[in-house]
This record gives structure tokens, sequence and C-alpha cells, in this order.
């Protein structure tokens, strides 16, 4: 059976130990990983000689100032674009640049967000801002893409999947009266990346438009 | 068959003494708002890029006994933002709302990939970076008397838009902005919340006229069977996010929209 291809956009984790994860799985992996530069259609395809088609296109690009709290009332109208309508800009363009690489194998493209997208988080405004907008474009992308038969989900991670452990302490108690049911925070490589790669198997092609939080309980929204 | 909904019950009094900015407000959702607040006793800042719609709707509210002014403003532009604030002060001595609702077109129904750089330019500097403007331009005036910001969004950035993707993914962001900030300033006694709502404006005129089918089936989808009016609909809700009556209620998106999205 042929390798299936899945190409990482973003630098960092969680999209290092999300294709690390795939990687063990005998996935072929290809990164997008350039976090540091504003994007353009042209750096994305100059980016990926070659690459004409993938199974799955796993997003988790959040460049290194998204990931640093600030609050509002600090922030620069320079770090407000690197940190949320850049991000958001790149995300909408990746998504546009991967739709002939998934059309050609009837693929699945996975947005990873951090959970401040959908509960906010104090000193992470702009992240969240972009998070929640990327989280929308995969509803968006589910309903636009079904027809070519490509599928989109969002995967809402805790922020420790994101942020600096001690950046990250104190957010999941801001958003839930509870330890994690399970007693962990998910383990990237060995416990998410497993279900990512699952949306793009044949058990799961009556899903799309999922948005999935993979924290071990910690959020319960709805 | 029902019978015709009932006008809403006067708003007089609830914003008396208050003082909003109302972006966009030259026409459609946003002239509503501004008239609603109006009617309830704000003195209302009419900010529109156009002075050919922004200085009519000012009057019209003037004409109905309520005050307004109408300054010019560039959502996307951070000193005509500054400006807005600054005539709020100047005029009115305070500013105790910021309603943005200004976006620009969304344009034709149309997949991701086929949308142009400057539709997506615009629309996130209009969405988001507008946002920022406003919220970080007025903060300092809402956190001395318990003020609001107040962010219109769309059900499209709740449940996405298979029509316009661009448009629901630049609608989500700001209900994540508006989450964190609520988080941000609760401490200080500002609220923010989000509107979501759908009704006639100049937008859904081109939309329908474009569409001949969709005004029938978007009434068909919608429990209360008919399209928002932009005054008597959204407005109210607009008055009640910005009066002490929502006291308790901050990082909160109210869909208005006849119950078409019933997803919360």
């Amino acid at each position: 059976m042929a390798r299936r291809t899945a190409l990482i956009v973003g630098a960092d984790d969680p999209a290092d130990s999300i294709a690390a994860g795939l990687e063990a799985a005998s996935w072929d992996v290809h990164r997008l990983a350039d976090d540091d530069q504003e994007w353009t259609d042209t750096t994305i395809a100059e980016a990926l000689p070659g690459l004409d088609r993938a199974d799955l296109v796993v997003h988790a690009r959040y460049p290194a100032p998204a990931r640093e709290p600030t609050l509002l009332m600090d922030l620069s109208a320079e770090d407000w674009h690197q940190r949320a309508d850049e991000p958001l800009d790149a995300a909408i363009r990746v998504a546009r640049c991967a739709h002939p690489l998934l059309a050609a194998t009837s693929g699945t493209i996975v947005f990873l967000v951090p959970l401040m997208a959908s509960a906010g988080g104090e000193g992470f405004a702009p992240m969240a801002t972009a998070a929640e907008g990327i989280r929308l474009l995969a509803k968006s992308l589910a309903k636009t893409w079904g027809h070519d038969g490509i599928r989109a989900h969002a995967i809402t991670l805790d922020p420790t999947a994101f942020l600096e452990r001690s950046i990250a302490d104190g957010m999941a108690e801001a958003n839930s009266l509870h330890d994690p049911p399970l007693g962990r925070i998910p383990d990237l490589e060995n416990e998410v990346a497993p279900i990512v790669a699952a949306l793009t198997s044949d058990d799961f092609t009556a899903l799309t438009g999922a948005s999935l939080v993979v924290d071990g309980g910690l959020w319960m929204p709805g | 068959m029902s019978t015709p909904t009932p006008p809403p019950p006067p708003l007089t009094g609830l914003l008396d003494g208050r003082v909003a900015i109302v972006t966009g407000a030259g026409q459609g959702v946003g002239e509503g708002i501004a008239a609603a607040m109006a009617e309830a006793g704000a003195a209302v800042v009419i900010a529109a890029r156009r002075a050919q719609t922004g200085e009519p709707a000012a009057e019209r509210i003037r004409a109905a006994g309520g005050t307004a002014i109408f300054v010019r403003c560039d959502v996307t532009d951070r000193d005509d933002v500054d400006q807005a604030v600054q005539s709020s002060l100047d005029q009115f001595g305070r500013l105790d709302t910021m309603v943005h609702n200004a976006v620009s077109p969304p344009g034709p129904p149309r997949q991701i990939q086929e949308v142009d750089d400057q539709t997506i330019e615009l629309q996130i500097a209009t969405s988001t970076t507008a946002s920022f403007h406003c919220a970080q331009a007025a903060f300092p005036h809402l956190r001395t008397d318990h003020g609001s910001l107040i962010l219109l969004t769309s059900p499209a950035g709740i449940e996405g838009s298979g029509n316009l993707p661009l448009y629901g993914a630049v609608k989500g962001a700001q209900r994540g902005l508006l989450k964190s900030l609520a988080r941000e300033w609760g401490p200080e006694g500002v609220r923010v919340n989000a509107i979501a709502p759908v009704a006639w404006t100049p937008a859904m005129d081109v939309a329908t006229a474009a569409n001949p089918t969709l005004e029938a089936r978007l009434k068909g989808r919608t429990p209360l069977q008919r399209i928002g009016d932009p005054m008597a609909d959204i407005g109210p809700v607009a008055v009640f996010l910005a009066s002490p009556l929502s006291r308790h209620m901050t990082g909160q998106t109210l869909a208005v929209d006849g119950g078409r999205y019933l997803g919360l």
C-alpha cells in the first residue's frame, strides 16, 4: 500500500509533535514551517516543489509573537498585524493552495486551534482572534468543499500545546472548574496525532465540519 | 397564519445621558442601531466612511428628536477612529458605548480559492483590524463609567458559511477577540458582547435581488419567518447590551436572526 502524504503547516508544537506522530505511523510527511515571514500564495507554492497531492493537510501556524501574552492596550498596530491579521490571512492562503492538493485525493484538512479561540484568553486577544477565525474557516470550507470530496475539521487543544508551560499554567483553570477527567492533558504525538490521522480514514467519511475538543475533557462547551 | 408582529415598546430613557459611537451607521444595521440608541436617550456619533450616507442618517435622528452628529471615519485608519472618539468627547463630554458595525461588502458567493487578494485584505481590515482600532481607542473612556464594546458579527461567524467562507472566517475572528477582551476588561467593569443579526440591509437587498429565491428560502428556514428590521429588531438588542439591563453579561454573542441559528 502506498504511503499516505501529509502536509504539516507551522513551526514548533503542536505541528512538530503531530508531524512526528504521523511519521511514526509511516506517513510521508512534508513540512511548511517558516512562520517568521509574511506568507503569500507564491511563498507557499515555492515551498512545496513537486507536491501535487496530499491526503492530509494540518494547519497549526501561529508565529512566535502570537504566543507571547500581551494585554490589548499594550499592543502596537504592528503587534496586532503580526499576531492576528497576518496569521489569519496566511491560513486563508494555505487553504487556497491546499485545495488542489486535497481535491486530487478527496483528502482532509485539519486546523489545530488553541482553547483561547473559543474560550478567550487574557493576554491572547490577537491569537484568539486569528484562531477563532481559523476555526470558522474550517466550518466554511467543510460546507464549500464537500462536493469536491474534501473534508474539513478543527481540533481545539489545551493551551499547553501552543504555549510555554509557564505561560499556559493557569489558563486551563481559568476555563474549567475541574481537573482533566482523564487525568492528563493529551500527549500530542501519541494521542492527538492518531486522532488527526483517523479523521482521514474510511471510517470517518461521513464526518465533516467537526469542531473537536481534544483536551482530556477539561473544556466541555455547548 | 400568525398575526403581524407587534412593534417593540418605546426605548425611552434606557440610555439617558449616555454617549455611543456606531461605525458604519450611514445605513442598514448600523443606522438602525444608532436610531434605536438615540430613541433610548443616547447622544450618538454616526461614524461612517461616506458623508453622503452618514450626514443624512444623523439628520434623520435629529429630525426624530434625537441627538446625533456625523463624523467621517474609515475604520481601517486608526487616526480616523481616534478622531471619532475625540469628537464624542468634544461634543458630548464622554463615551459609554462603542459599536463596531462597519464591514466591507463580502461580494458575491464564491469559494475561498476564488476570492481575490483585495477582498481578503479588506474583509480582514474592516473586521479584525478595525475591531482592534475601535477597542483600543475606546477603552480608556469606557472604563470610566462601566461602558461597553459591542461588535457586530454574523451567524456565519458561528456556524460558518458555504456561500461566503471568507466572511465566516473574519466574523468568527471577531468572536475570538470579544471573549478574550471580556476576560481582560471584566475586572475594569467594561463589558464586551456581540450581536449576530440577520436583517434587511443594502447588502441583503443586493443578495435577494440577485437571487430571487433567497428571501423565500431564508424565511422558510427561520422560525419567526421574517427577516429582521435594523431599527425595530436589531436596534433594541444593542440598546439592551449598552444599558445596565445587561450589566452581568459579557463575552456573549446574541443571535438576533428570528431563530434561524439554534446551535448554542
